[in-house]
């Protein structure tokens, strides 16, 4: 009987900063083996970036690298020496999928380009992922998902439509682009197990981040219309917003789509005269005053707390939620119901929360994150002697010769 | 389909996926497709609520939905009420000859109907089933309404986005149900993998407001390190315990551009020095600018908020004579990291995107028209997506998808009076 998902699968983890080593969390939280390589020499870019326990950095202190590398080992291991390349070949041949993330040419320096890779192992599966992809002019622009985020169009139309737009907040394309490589990996994974054949997943970024707007880019070429950002508002419903509550910068989130609904907010609200005004009896009328509308709506709900609107409007039928804080969040009975939250005790860093990357529960198989991200070689040995069959001595030279570092 | 786009093989051919989700999950459906399973997009008889705007051409009609064409292309469509009794047989019938189903259903809607996955099971013992919901199925808030901004605001990415002075902002398109829609996707092809391994199926229970937290990336161990609560103030990095703020997007001549000013490390640093040198070069960097090291002077834990102001008061006045392209441009030569903040049409001219012959053109034949499609999402190089159908018309693929089940062409008939299909 089978524990786990993907309990004998396999993860050489090259790959560093967030859209690799999420794709690889899918696979981490339901039983996959992942090791990451790292480097003593130019360490992971997430281990240098907060939060850290009392804001003190260090190589082991960052949780922003911590959130996504549980349940995975590292190694620490110099690629610029022969014998750290004679490891990652050990590695290429033990795993069943290799991750990297690089600009075009750094696997290719190495040796380890899939057209090499490919040669010993015919069935390996390889993802390579980077901003723009592996071909054209801008191939070797080196970014962050920041970045990805504007040139996607993402910035354009995030924000109010009196001013400069107001951005997603961080790499909000680090979040989108995993998903796409752990599609075409599971699916390169599949075909494997029916024919034996690996292959080579390539990621550009942008080219995935683009589908999250999709529509928006046929209505320029249809249309010749060049979308824009709109506040919170929707096409297609109204009142849709954002408002006021009681409380520190405290919202509600509540939207109506159809005359039903807003009757029934109507109705709720204890029938202000204000809503039962014709122009605001269906969506057109809604829509064509609907500046009007959210200050009226707004003065409704001020002086409420969130949970207070909430609990009235889902009785009534009214899509509805609080605007949640990261506070909230770790206080969210419906989060705890999920055990989304997973606290474990970490080396360095003590009692620390660990999140899921996948958002489902599998009935026979669920997720599951049980051990802590780890510190930056911290199964140098595990991984040398007990995967690699490496001998004492053999590690020994490694760490005189700097090709590992403890 | 032509024997021409048979020569490689699908990743996914011979699963059959049913589609029975809405709005933005619709990519999940479509991304099995794009992978080569045949989906079959179920929708009520008259069409689904997702045929919605932008339209072609701007005609507000179901059948012209640019929304649907993108989210559902590679499908093949059928029409059925699920509420009524003879639906729910072809239905069931369905599930037989089907591997999967992902919904996006309320919660206890297809159980109320018979057709929860206790019910599929009976009928076919390894099917998997995936329901996308607001919150999940069980749960203080599983019966909760939703829609994608509350999912937005369940989720804590609404709180952190946006003016201070106005009210938290989301993403003006809808991405709660992409990102569930996706995820739903990955769940599925994950299920099969294990099916083919063990012959079981199982049932998967997807949340939206998971999805939502997805992208707050690291705000919630900010909160859980430092008790820090990041609050909504433009593009910016902002330290969790001295809380000094790095801005992180500026305006330029023509426009607005992502701009990283951060010291301590590569390649950051390096993109401080290239940018400096720039200034430099033009005229534009005081002595006190040019004296900074990056790496030991501009470490964001040792730094203070007036400091950073005035090196980044220094680059915007820079900045502010260049324009997107020239910034971009010469960003790329001397690698700094700045990148602009584009519009549908920069997007749609974008070198690098027609020099990897990105865009699709795809024939509408009921348009007389050819019209143009995002591409790829990611390439599988030995079993690529394959681009193979148009999204489908309604009820397109009735008298296919009916007659391959094997109902007569009566019995068809008599369904499409009785309003079923």
């Amino acid at each position: 009987m089978r524990k786990n998902l993907f309990e004998e699968l396999k993860v050489a983890e090259f790959a560093w900063v967030i859209v690799g080593p999420s794709t690889s969390r899918y696979l981490a939280e339901h039983g996959a083996t992942v090791i990451k390589i790292e480097s003593h020499v130019r360490p992971e870019t997430l281990r240098y970036l907060s939060p850290y326990p009392e804001g003190k950095p260090g190589l082991n202190k960052s949780m922003y690298y911590g959130k996504f590398n549980s349940n995975k080992y590292s190694i620490s291991l110099n690629l610029s020496h022969p014998k750290g390349i004679e490891i990652a070949w050990k590695l290429i041949m033990w795993c069943d999928i290799m991750t990297e993330s690089f600009t075009p040419e750094v696997m290719g320096k190495w040796g380890l380009d899939y057209d090499n890779v490919s040669k010993f192992r015919s069935d390996i599966i390889y993802l390579s992922t980077c901003m723009q992809g592996k071909t054209g002019p801008r191939s070797r622009v080196p970014g962050y998902g920041t970045m990805l985020t504007g040139l996607a169009g993402f910035d354009e139309i995030t924000g109010w439509p009196d001013r400069s737009p107001s951005p997603p907040w961080d790499a909000y394309t680090d979040a989108i682009c995993p998903r796409f490589n752990v599609a075409g990996v599971l699916a390169a994974l599949e075909y494997r197990r029916r024919t034996g054949k690996g292959q080579w997943v390539e990621q550009s970024q942008y080219e995935s981040s683009l589908h999250f707007a999709a529509p928006l880019i046929m209505d320029y070429f249809s249309n010749n219309r060049v979308a824009t950002r709109k506040g919170n508002r929707l096409d297609y419903a109204s009142p849709h917003g954002i408002f006021p509550c009681l409380g520190d910068d405290r919202w509600i989130a509540l939207a109506v789509f159809n005359d039903e609904q807003w009757k029934s907010l109507c109705h709720a609200m204890g029938q202000p005269a204000w809503c039962l005004d014709a122009k605001f009896a269906t969506l057109c009328d809604r829509k064509k005053n609907e500046d009007e509308l959210e200050s009226s709506l707004a003065e409704w709900t001020s002086p409420l707390t969130a949970p207070e609107i909430e609990s009235i409007l889902q009785k009534a039928g009214i899509p509805c939620n609080m605007v949640e804080k990261a506070q909230d969040l770790f206080e969210d009975e419906q989060l705890k119901h999920r055990k989304f939250f997973t606290w474990l005790e970490h080396s360095e860093n003590g009692l620390v929360p660990y999140e899921p990357q996948s958002t489902y529960i599998m009935s026979k198989t669920p997720r599951e994150i049980c051990r802590p991200s780890p510190c930056l070689g911290e199964h140098n040995e595990y991984v040398l002697k007990e995967i690699l069959g490496y001998a004492d001595e053999d590690i020994s030279n490694f760490i005189a010769d700097g090709v590992i570092m403890f | 389909m032509s024997n021409s786009c048979r020569e490689q093989p699908a990743a996914l051919e011979s699963y059959r996926i049913l589609d029975l989700t809405e709005y933005g999950c619709l990519i999940g459906p479509r991304t099995l497709a794009d992978l080569g399973a045949d989906v079959i997009k179920i929708e009520p008889p008259g069409g689904s609520r997702s045929r919605i705007g932008p339209y072609y051409k701007d005609i507000a009609d179901r059948e012209k939905s640019l929304f649907w064409f993108a989210y559902c292309m590679n499908k093949r469509g059928i029409t059925l009420n699920l509420e009524t009794a003879d639906g729910q047989n072809i239905f069931k019938r369905l599930v037989k000859t089907a591997d999967a189903v992902v919904e996006s259903f309320t919660p206890g809607y297809l159980s109320d109907l018979g057709l929860g996955y206790d019910d599929l099971v009976r009928i076919k013992p390894d099917i998997i089933m995936t329901s996308i919901t607001p919150f999940g199925q069980t749960g203080p808030k599983a019966h909760y309404q939703g829609c994608d901004l509350t999912a937005w605001a369940s989720g804590g990415v609404l709180y952190i986005c946006g003016d201070a002075d106005r009210p938290p902002v989301w993403i003006s398109f809808p991405q709660a149900g992409l990102f569930g829609g996706m995820d739903a996707a990955n769940a599925t092809i994950a299920a099969i993998y294990y099916r083919g391994l063990t012959s079981e199926g199982q049932y998967i229970d997807l949340s939206l407001q998971e999805c939502a937290i997805s992208p707050t990336l690291r705000t919630t161990v900010m909160w859980a390190l430092n008790r820090y609560e990041h609050k909504r103030a433009g593009l910016a990095l902002v330290e969790p315990t001295t809380h000094i703020r790095f801005r992180m997007s500026l305006r330029c001549k023509d426009g607005n551009i992502v701009i990283y000013m951060l010291g301590s490390t590569a390649p950051f640093t390096n993109s401080m020095d290239n940018l400096i040198a720039w200034m430099d070069e033009e005229g534009m960097a005081p002595d006190w600018l040019k004296n900074i090291n990056w790496t030991t002077d501009y470490d964001a834990t040792r730094i203070s908020q007036e400091f950073i102001d005035r090196v980044e008061n220094a680059i915007e006045r820079f900045i502010l004579t260049k324009t997107k392209n020239e910034l971009y441009e010469e960003s790329i030569k001397r690698r700094i990291l700045i990148a602009p903040m584009q519009n549908a049409k920069e997007i749609a001219d974008d070198p690098q995107l027609l020099y990897r012959d990105f865009w699709l053109e795809m024939e509408h034949p009921e348009l007389h028209d050819t019209l143009t499609y995002v591409g790829p999402s990611i390439k599988l190089m030995e079993t690529p997506i394959r681009f193979r159908r148009r999204a489908p018309l309604i009820g397109e693929h009735n008298q296919e998808v009916y007659a391959e089940l094997g109902l007569s062409r009566h019995e068809i008939i008599a369904l499409k009076e009785g309003r079923i299909i």
